[in-house]
């Protein structure tokens, strides 16, 4: 049970991260954006799939993200795509993981991030 | 995989997520897992493991309602503020539908029956109409409110105590709710319309203005306990 639960603190922003940036090239539905994520994560990255939906929600609802229904192969999906205030944010989160990701590197690795960066 | 989907929706709306947020997201779930139930089977898998699985890829029940109740803002007005939803709104509702009746019993007067002492005469033509939808709505506005109080408490599967409190409180204030005129004050003059409450003359002892309220709060409970009754079946079934 333990194992499961994660630092908020730490993970805080990630979907959102990793949404945006996607959403970003194209417009996608909720199937498609947990496919994409698991093929660019090399599946490092997987929850349930169906948690990707209240992320995509709360995005829509803080204006980050704008939806429509289409109608393709018969079926009617919900497409999901970044706005100007999306782009902002995409911005920020990748400018604060990077950081964060640099430190921790240099944090593993004793010092020599640019080495282990190259 | 409709019974967990069932099982999500009641869960959501049972930990305050509003109705309209719970339906979207239980119907994406839904396309979600049926293109997973299709790439399970496109890899080979029979139709019943094939669900299971896609089952097992969507997350369990207890992941996928915690990720929808920790974003407090899919909240619906009754969970975050249910004194406002189920004390003030109602009132507000009620005092707006009888400012609108006493208006319509002041211009009626005016249009109608310019001269006379009381709007409480025998009226005929377009004036049955007029003085119709005031009185209609002088009555009726606090069993309309009631059904609304009912419908929203059922479908977010609000404990009894809120609507209950709610329903006696719009009861007592239909039920004692008064209108008074009083006479122009010059012969032709315009007399003005009010409202009070007051419990009124007793009628074989009760109060009528407590009996008024009775009625209202039997007229607005039932449907409320039917919808409850209907939606725990329909729940369990």
């Amino acid at each position: 049970m333990q194992e499961n639960q994660t630092n908020p603190s730490f993970t805080n922003g990630v979907p959102e991260l990793l949404i945006l940036k996607l959403l970003q090239q194209r417009e996608m539905y909720g199937y498609e954006i947990v496919r994409a994520i698991r093929a660019r994560t090399s599946a490092v990255i997987e929850a349930g799939e169906g948690v990707v939906y209240p992320v995509l929600h709360g995005l829509e609802r803080d204006g980050e993200l704008t939806s429509r229904r289409r109608t393709v192969n018969g079926r009617s999906r919900i497409y999901y795509s970044v706005t100007t205030a999306g782009a902002h944010r995409l911005a920020d989160l990748t400018e604060a993981w990077t950081n964060q990701a640099a430190a921790i590197r240099k944090m593993l690795t004793g010092g020599h991030h640019e080495k282990v960066a190259q | 995989m409709r019974k967990l989907l069932n099982e999500l929706r009641e869960r959501l709306l049972r930990a305050g997520i509003a109705p309209r947020h719970a339906r979207r997201y239980i119907a994406e779930l839904a396309d979600h897992l049926a293109d997973l139930t299709e790439e399970e089977e496109r890899a080979g898998r029979g139709r019943a493991n094939a669900e299971s699985s896609a089952l097992i890829r969507l997350g369990g029940i207890d992941e996928l309602s915690r990720a929808m109740v920790e974003q407090r803002q899919f909240q619906s007005l009754c969970a975050r503020a249910p004194w406002a939803m189920f004390g003030l709104v109602p009132l507000v509702l009620l005092a707006g539908a009888y400012f609108v009746s006493c208006l319509i019993l002041w211009s009626g007067w005016r249009i109608f029956l310019p001269g006379t002492d009381t709007p409480f005469v025998r009226v005929d033509g377009f004036a049955i109409l007029y003085f119709g939808i005031g009185r209609s709505l002088y009555h009726y506005a606090p069993i309309l409110i009631g059904w609304g109080i009912g419908l929203v408490a059922a479908r977010q599967r609000l404990t009894a105590v809120w609507p209950t409190a709610s329903l006696v409180l719009l009861a007592l204030a239909g039920g004692m709710a008064q209108v008074h005129v009083s006479r122009p004050s010059v012969p032709g003059g315009i007399g003005s319309v009010g409202m009070g409450f007051d419990v009124g003359p007793s009628v074989g002892g009760i109060p009528f203005g407590l009996t008024h309220a009775l009625v209202i709060l039997a007229l607005t409970v039932l449907p409320y306990l039917i919808l409850r009754f209907q939606m725990d079946r329909s729940i369990s079934a």
